[in-house]
């Protein structure tokens, strides 16, 4: 009963709904008006068009999460704070390697190599699907395998992105713009074994942290394992810039 | 500005000045308005590739009542000019 009440409060205080149907009762008011009674034309397909317009916004709040903001904030930051705690305890320094999901058993992660300066080359073929694994054959090889936000993003996509730079920005830009709402567009191009992502209107501040540090802001996150998926190799973030409105990414492709 | 607000706002600018072209230039036919607003309404909505398929499904959803209006006004109009 509480949680029918608590939805149904959630989907009254859906700001599209109540624009929409505030567009609708205008728009089927003014429409007869203006056409029987006034006798305008202008008047009622201006009436029509607000009733258009009503129909998006009502569809538009259709397709929002019953979820506030405020309880996706948390569950987020819950992830997040145990995510530090355990990075932290095991003193990793080293950037997370994002691996595609051909390398993970079919689940795009991250590993995260316990010793910092590893040799990164090592990271081929399969790595099993374990929290701790070797990805190398040297015995300081091992590193903690972790989902991220990119990783858990990477099942969203309609389909797997081709290796050319308009297939990456075309996938980031649906996840970050479309399905996230996290920035306004991306820019990405591809050089010298780089990619270089340019984020704008980021809703996401980058935070000099640990967490950050070691696998990347959420956006970062997101772009590497995007980029990974997409080339099928193994990525690490190598720089991340917020300046302006504007944050870069910085991708070195491995192997 | 989200990508729902950028939407809905280019909707209403769209809809606001094919009114007022229409009107300035004395248009009187209510089909013509009609016609006009479906294929603004029609092109934009394509443009925003990157919605949500959720969202994406419900306005293919109103597209295609909006394009069946359409369809009838253009059957309507050929059938006058045919008999």
């Amino acid at each position: 009963m509480l949680l029918i009440f608590q939805e149904e409060k959630l989907r009254t205080r859906n700001p599209y709904r109540a624009l929409g149907f505030g567009f609708c009762l205008a728009g089927a008011i003014f429409a007869p008006v203006s056409y029987f009674i006034v006798s305008s034309v202008p008047l009622t397909a201006i009436g029509l068009s607000a009733i258009m317009i009503g129909l998006t916004a009502i569809a538009l709040a259709s397709s929002r999460p019953a979820l506030s903001p405020e309880s996706c904030e948390v569950m987020l930051r819950t992830g997040m704070e145990n995510m530090s705690a355990l990075i932290e305890e095991l003193g990793l320094r080293s950037k997370a390697i994002y691996l595609p999901s051909s390398m993970r058993e079919g689940k795009a992660q991250a590993v995260i190599p316990l010793v910092d300066n590893g040799n990164l080359t090592q990271v081929k073929g399969k790595i099993p699907g374990r929290l701790i694994v070797r990805y190398g054959s040297n015995p300081e090889d091992m590193a903690i395998a972790v989902s991220t936000p990119g990783s858990i993003n990477i099942g969203m996509l309609e389909s797997r992105p081709g290796p050319t730079a308009s297939e990456i920005e075309a996938a980031a830009s649906y996840v970050l713009s479309g399905l996230l709402d996290l920035a306004d567009s991306v820019t990405v191009n591809l050089s010298n074994g780089r990619v270089n992502a340019e984020v704008n209107g980021s809703r996401i501040r980058y935070e000099d942290i640990w967490f950050y540090r070691c696998l990347g802001s959420p956006l970062a996150s997101i772009i590497a394992a995007i980029s990974s998926e997409a080339l099928e190799k193994p990525v690490r973030i190598l720089e991340e810039k917020q300046e302006r409105g504007k944050s870069r990414v910085v991708i070195e492709v491995l192997s | 500005m989200t990508i729902f607000n950028k939407y809905l706002m280019t909707l209403v600018l769209a809809a606001s000045m094919v009114n007022i072209f229409l009107a300035f230039f004395k248009q009187n036919s209510l089909e013509i308005y009609f016609v006009v607003n479906i294929l603004s309404y029609l092109i934009i909505t394509l443009l925003y590739v990157y919605i949500n398929p959720r969202a994406r499904a419900a306005l293919n959803a109103i597209s295609a009542i909006l394009f069946g209006g359409f369809m009838v006004i253009v059957i309507i109009k050929v059938l006058e000019i045919i008999y």
